[in-house]
């Protein structure tokens, strides 16, 4: 008997070891599906590198170390650290780069398919501001240019040798560095590399931002693993009012070369001021040698933008889709984006004829409305209009004739209409009713835009509402914003708010001074989409903003865009109340913080074009 | 014997073949292959990794530490026991000068915290070489067990005459975990340079005197991360194990970027200031 055991076991030895000696005859895993580590688990940060940053703080014009350009200089020199008490900024989340540096705990676990247990996604939480990041393993693209920015951004990742490598796009703009300034814009992606020693995790942030940084940025961060769940896994925030009565439009910041702090950094460690403004050389070992050459008069020139040379231009790669194709986005419930045509489309579908704010450029008319069929099998009853701009009226004609409004055809007031006065009420069963603000129709006709493409349907004052497949519409005026016939769209239960060309993430915004638009008009306007947006979590998600051109948005790119405003303006009126002319204002190089993200030299609305327009618009008060 | 201890005898035994098998193509590999002559694999046959070339210091994390001396007493972020700030507080570069140890912030425990380009290259088949500009200081990776003449100091601790700033370290290959199941057994692809580095003399950590002493254990990763697109990076993940300055071990990590251009080694004499 025993030795029938030991044949047996023998046996079993043999057939294990011949098993496992063809094991390589298993189909390997596919790339990015098998993790070659496991970084499941609790992982609290090691805080033995600048501690002052993850800590209390950065300090002002401590920028040593960072690769920022004149740019992401001058953006972290007006930066004033008091910002973050306006109220929309007071729950801001991190941005990744920086999330993995911070105070905190996080978690790691994997995500499996239930009936496949092939690796989907790795899941992280850190402890401060509820970072949620999930990094998709699952071979998923990344979402085109026009899908939200998060502050944690879109991550895939896949394992190679001892790493898992993540690459991650559309974040948020934010801090690259915590405290001081250094900014991070929407543009920037990170790759990161994820390399465990036993117990101990080092994690390698590489980010690369056309916007501020002349060369790729590259921090690491160390964690130890917990053996047990350090629990406090929330980070409960919610703003208010921290400064009483201050204005709407007052955004802290401090004017070029009036940094007042500048200096104590320097000071208070014996560095030459120089040293942390000099951007990408302050990482290598030739500092020391560069600084041999750094006078004071170079050091001062660092505080303001370089004279004498044209305005930046924007680093922005693919900011408009202009393929050729038309492309839709879902935003919420049963409102989508469309993109492609000039500027951006909102259409909402329902038991209804589709509702359709703007009608894009005209250019692609045929293809809006094969997007549109794709959505609803209803024709389109409405066309708002947010503006009379052409890159959103240009296809109203197109739109309109394919579209028809069932309300009207024998109804008291098409009966008695007095047929061709406006060409509209001809044949509703064969047309969409268009709705603006009347400026609109009057700018339209002024152009001699044909009858058919002129909303008819007009409102006056402050606010119009319509109640329309399921949800209720409110058009709120903005009066004097980009022109004189401005609205904001609110779809109040799906929660997303047409902006028109209000609010775009691609350009400055186009002041139309001739047609009515403000500095201080749009300045409004955008404080105005920032009382009606609640953010979901820490400042993000909640209310969507359909932006006039770019990707679709939420209150925080607002807020980005309406302090970029503020600051401007500033800038301007300091120049225009100190007697400046208007080519004193241009040459100052005022939006030289902002210039690599929306400045254009060419074309019909470049930086000087805006410069103009604010310059214009203050002088006249408005 | 009952069936249950024939069940655990056989489950050890099969046990102790699968992890016999897991490393059957290491073994055939260093026999040159099934039938071939014995060809021992030599560490630099067996590099999982490239780690030779030039390489930068990327200092963008305690910058002003690195790239300045900061002033004495300065010593944030440091696990810091009170013996060390003892030290600390009394630091005196121009008695450093003085004594000839201008290099205590070029030992191997401070070395790569340092601006600094790196060459590493094989000495031979069995030890990498890591030069610095910065200090002009050389540091040998040998793979197998630490000599017991190697160092600056003996294995009792006790200085040696003319000791050497960068110590002793034996180096090995860290290969990641082996996934058995589904991945055909073996090691994972990659893998990481980790030194071990004692018997140094004793040195500074931070260049403002912040000490580290003579039994002092370095343990370093080093890790080649290639950029998609973009720059090869070396990692070095090090913790310093160090009882009698040190109330933890003391982690960090510094990254270096490639250079194709080596014109700019500048090697340049150690500096106490």
């Amino acid at each position: 008997m025993r030795n029938a055991r030991g044949l047996v076991c023998a046996a079993l030895v043999v057939l294990s070891a011949t098993l496992i000696g063809q094991a390589p005859q298993i189909p390997p895993a596919p790339t990015g599906q098998a993790p070659a580590i496991d970084l499941s688990g609790y992982w609290a940060p090691v805080l033995h590198e600048d501690f002052m940053e993850r800590g209390p703080g950065s300090e002002i014009a401590d920028y040593g170390g960072f690769p920022i350009n004149e740019a992401g200089r001058l953006w972290a020199l007006s930066y004033d650290p008091s910002r973050v008490t306006l109220r929309h900024h007071q729950c801001e989340a991190y941005v990744t780069p920086y999330q993995m540096r911070a105070l905190g705990n996080f978690r790691m676990w994997e995500e499996r398919d239930a009936h496949t247990q092939r690796l989907l996604a790795i899941h992280l939480w850190a402890q401060t501001t509820e970072g949620h990041r999930v990094i998709w393993m699952d071979g998923r693209p990344h979402p085109p240019a026009w899908a939200p920015h998060t502050f944690r951004g879109f991550s895939t990742g896949q394992f190679k040798g001892n790493a898992l490598i993540v690459q991650t796009t559309h974040m948020k703009s934010g801090a690259l560095r915590r405290g001081n300034g250094v900014p991070q814009s929407d543009q920037a992606t990170l790759t990161e590399f994820f390399v465990r020693h036993g117990d101990h995790l080092t994690n390698v942030t590489v980010v690369s931002d056309p916007v501020f940084l002349s060369e790729p940025m590259v921090r690491s961060n160390d964690y130890y693993r917990q053996p047990v769940d350090p629990g406090a896994w929330l980070y409960a925030c919610d703003d208010g009012e921290q400064i009483l009565d201050r204005p709407d439009d007052a955004v802290p910041h401090y004017p070029f070369g009036k940094q007042p702090y500048v200096r104590e950094f320097g000071a208070r460690y014996k560095i030459p001021v120089a040293a942390g403004l000099l951007g990408a050389v302050t990482m290598y070992p030739e500092l020391s040698s560069r600084l041999r050459t750094a006078n004071e008069t170079e050091t001062n020139a660092l505080l303001s933008p370089a004279g004498g040379r044209p305005s930046e231009t924007s680093k922005v790669v693919g900011g408009d889709a202009r393929d050729g194709n038309v492309h839709i986005l879902p935003v919420r419930d049963n409102v989508y984006m469309l993109v492609g045509d000039g500027g951006n489309i909102v259409v909402q579908t329902g038991d209804q004829g589709a509702f359709v704010v703007d009608a894009g450029e005209g250019k692609l008319s045929d293809k809006v409305l094969a997007a549109i069929r794709t959505l609803t099998n209803n024709p389109i009853q409405f066309i708002a209009n947010t503006s009379f701009r052409s890159e959103h009226t240009g296809g109203n004609g197109v739109l309109g004739a394919a579209g028809q409004d069932p309300s009207l055809p024998g109804s008291f007031f098409v009966q008695a209409a007095p047929r061709g006065v406006t060409g509209f009420f001809s044949d509703p069963s064969s047309h969409a009713t268009m709705m603006a603000h009347v400026n609109v129709q009057v700018r339209l006709q002024a152009a001699g835009a044909p009858a058919a493409a002129v909303p008819a349907d007009t409102y006056l004052e402050d606010r119009r509402r319509k109640f329309h497949n399921g949800d209720a519409i409110e058009f709120f005026y903005q009066p004097n914003a980009v022109t004189d016939g401005d609205s904001l769209i609110h779809f109040r239960r799906a929660d997303v708010i047409a902006a028109g060309d209000i609010f775009t993430t691609t350009q400055y915004p186009v002041i139309d001074v001739k047609n009515g638009g403000s500095i201080q008009g749009e300045i409004r306007a955008l404080n105005e989409i920032l009382k009606k947006t609640v953010y979901r979590h820490q400042g993000e998600g909640g209310t969507y903003i359909v932006p006039g051109h770019g990707y679709l948005a939420d209150e925080h790119e607002v807020l980005e865009y309406r302090d970029m405003v503020v600051i401007v303006r500033d800038r301007v009126k300091a120049m225009v109340d100190a007697g400046a002319t208007l080519q004193q204002v241009k040459a100052a190089r005022v939006t030289a913080d902002y210039d690599t993200q929306y400045g254009v030299n060419t074309g019909p609305w470049t930086t000087e074009m805006f410069v103009e327009a604010a310059y214009n618009s203050l002088k006249n008060g408005r | 014997m009952k069936y249950s201890h024939v069940r655990a005898y056989c489950l050890a035994t099969m046990v102790v073949a699968v992890v016999t098998q897991a490393f059957v193509p290491r073994v055939e590999a260093q026999r040159g292959g099934p039938g071939g002559p014995p060809a021992p694999i030599t560490p630099r046959a067996s590099a999982p990794i490239d780690l030779t070339g030039q390489w930068v210091s990327l200092v963008t994390e305690d910058w002003r530490y690195r790239q300045f001396t900061p002033p004495k007493g300065d010593y944030g972020s440091l696990p810091l026991l009170p013996a060390a700030r003892k030290i600390a507080d009394s630091w005196d570069p121009a008695r450093d000068e003085a004594a000839g140890e201008q290099c205590k912030a070029y030992g191997a425990a401070g070395l790569l915290r340092l601006p600094t380009r790196v060459r590493i290259s094989w000495q031979d088949d069995a030890a990498l070489k890591l030069e610095t500009d910065a200090g002009t200081q050389t540091r040998l990776f040998r793979f197998g067990p630490t000599r017991a003449d190697a160092g600056g100091t003996t294995p009792a601790g006790e200085r040696t005459p003319g000791g050497d700033w960068q110590g002793a370290s034996s180096a090995t290959w860290d290969y990641p975990q082996a996934a058995f199941a589904g991945r055909g057994g073996g090691p994972a692809p990659g893998g990481s340079l980790k030194v071990v580095t004692v018997r140094m003399r004793p040195g500074y950590l931070r260049r403002n005197g912040v000490p580290y002493g003579a039994e002092a254990v370095l343990t370093e990763y080093f890790d080649r991360l290639d950029v998609p697109g973009g720059d090869s990076l070396l990692v070095v993940t090090a913790e310093v194990v160090d009882a009698e300055y040190l109330a933890t071990p003391y982690w960090t990590s510094q990254q270096f970027k490639r250079e194709t251009d080596t014109s700019r080694w500048q090697p340049t004499p150690c500096a106490a200031r």
